[in-house]
């Protein structure tokens, strides 16, 4: 019936390709069990928020994408995450390639203590030994994508911990988006930002969205109602609902859903 | 329902409520005097409904106002939303009614020195206002205690009062042809049975509304229409 009238960032391919599937997930801090049977289709090319009250487990999750958690021998996981099909969590798995296909963007801007250009540069060195020139041409990309370009363009040699906080952030998505992953991951990626700076974060998601399948922990109710195309209600390690966002935002299925997205919950 | 972790928010919805509610016992008694001063033709009691509209149509603005505050305030979701969306749907029904039944006292006082046909010809008038007036009343108890079921109830009444509606306009046009003294009395009767009609149709919309606050769906399925009286009257222009 509003087939004329579509909001943009809302429109959600339901065909698309799974990128990420958790199944059966749960785990563990040492004996508590912080995740508890996730079942979670994430689509590829979408945005998919996960929202949640403080030690929900959201950002436990995000963290097993890029086994993050594979730093500490107490923290355990148990299921299989399938990124394109293979088990992320299995021993067999090479954890920098991993890391170089599934990025990460933190709440806290971390740039590195060097200048701009290495800070881009960073990533792709990490991995691959590209000629100079075709270097500029992918760090210049990666800052223009995360459009950063134009205020570092004349100062690309200076530190990059002077920039604004949200200069940074970009400078991170740009290190994040150099190294061409697949999915990236952005842990409450605003939380730190003033109102610009967080307008101008989610103004490139949307841009991001084009080319990689992402997944965005944020606190931030109607951030997450204005990006993603799916969301998932997550409360005490588990997922409580996870629909279309415009669904879990408007007319959610279950009260504790409704409660938690119209500040009842307690 | 739980409570907002914020107690203020609670209190500001629980304003616009009480605010509806105010709007909704005024429309009541605006439709219900203004029906009695038509059929007593009773000129003061026109003019005090005349004047108590101001008052409806400022509540409304407030209502608005306040809505649209809340709105930029708390950034409302879910069924928060729905309820301050149909908060502002639902007072400028209200507010119509107000406009409506303000107008059938205005007949109520142009009438009042006319030539008046037989009592029987306000009879039918009296009566489709009755009605109305008791969906009215159902529908703001229905939005009041969130009774999805019982606004459907409203809703799916209002064929009878298109269908009275029609029966009355052909009473009306036969008094027109029996005696032409009677037309400038019963075109004003018309244009009053029209208001009431159109007041049954706010209470029909008031009750799409709550269906929308409480499920929130939309309603898409098609009241039936048994106002016929756009085909009644044949027009030479329609059959060329």
């Amino acid at each position: 019936m509003l087939s004329t009238l579509e909001l943009s960032p809302q429109t959600l391919d339901a065909e698309a390709p799974v990128r990420i599937a958790v199944k059966n997930l749960d785990f563990y801090y040492g004996e508590h069990k912080a995740l508890k049977n996730i079942n979670l289709d994430f689509r590829d090319r979408h945005v998919t928020a996960l929202i949640g009250p403080s030690g929900c487990g959201k950002s436990t999750l995000l963290r097993i994408f890029n086994r993050i958690y594979s730093l500490y021998p107490e923290q355990k996981a148990t299921g299989e995450i399938l990124l394109d099909g293979r088990n992320i969590i299995g021993n067999d798995v090479d954890v920098n390639e991993l890391r170089s296909r599934v990025g990460m963007v933190f709440q806290k801007p971390t740039p590195f203590p060097m200048s701009i250009y290495d800070n881009v540069a960073f990533g792709i060195r990490l991995y691959e030994k590209p000629p100079k020139s075709e270097l500029d041409d992918r760090v210049e990309g990666a800052l223009r994508r995360s459009a950063l370009w134009d205020e570092v363009k004349d100062k690309l040699k200076s530190s990059g911990m002077g920039l604004s906080g949200g200069q940074q952030q970009r400078l991170c998505i740009a290190r994040t988006i150099a190294q061409k992953p697949e999915v990236i991951l952005f842990d409450e990626p605003t939380s730190a930002l003033d109102p610009i700076s967080t307008g101008k974060i989610e103004d490139l998601l949307e841009q991001l969205k084009s080319d990689f399948t992402i997944v965005i922990v944020t606190h931030n109710m109607q951030q997450a109602a204005r990006i993603s195309q799916y969301t998932a209600f997550m409360y005490l390690g588990e997922v409580i609902e996870f629909d279309a966002t415009n669904t879990i935002f408007m007319n959610p299925h279950k009260k504790q859903t409704q409660d938690y997205v119209t500040g009842r919950f307690g | 329902m739980s409570d907002h972790i914020v107690r203020s928010y609670d209190a500001d919805l629980e304003g616009l409520r009480r605010s509806i509610a105010e709007m909704g016992g005024m429309s009541e008694r605006m439709l219900g005097d203004s029906t009695v001063a038509l059929v007593r033709r009773d000129t003061a009691l026109a003019q005090k409904i005349i004047s108590a509209d101001q008052r409806l149509d400022n509540l409304q603005r407030e209502v608005e106002e306040k809505a649209v505050l809340t709105i930029a305030r708390r950034q409302p979701l879910a069924n928060d939303l729905r309820e301050l969306i149909s908060a502002i749907r639902i007072a400028a029904d209200i507010e119509r009614v107000g406009d409506l039944a303000k107008n059938i006292a205005k007949r109520a006082v142009a009438i009042s020195g006319q030539f008046s046909p037989p009592h029987r010809a306000v009879v039918g008038l009296e009566h489709m206002s009755r009605l109305v007036q008791a969906q009215l009343k159902d529908v703001l108890d229905a939005y009041a205690a969130s009774n999805e079921q019982k606004a459907m109830e409203v809703w799916r009444r209002d064929d009878e009062i298109d269908a009275l509606y029609t029966s009355l306009f052909r009473e009306l046009l036969t008094y027109m042809m029996e005696d032409p003294r009677n037309i400038t009395f019963c075109t004003h009767l018309l244009f009053c049975a029209k208001n009431v009609e159109r007041i049954g149709d706010h209470t029909t919309n008031i009750a799409e509304t709550i269906h929308y606050l409480v499920t929130g769906q939309s309603m898409d399925e098609n009241r039936p229409k048994l106002d016929t009286t756009n085909i009644l009257v044949d027009l030479p222009a329609a059959n060329g």
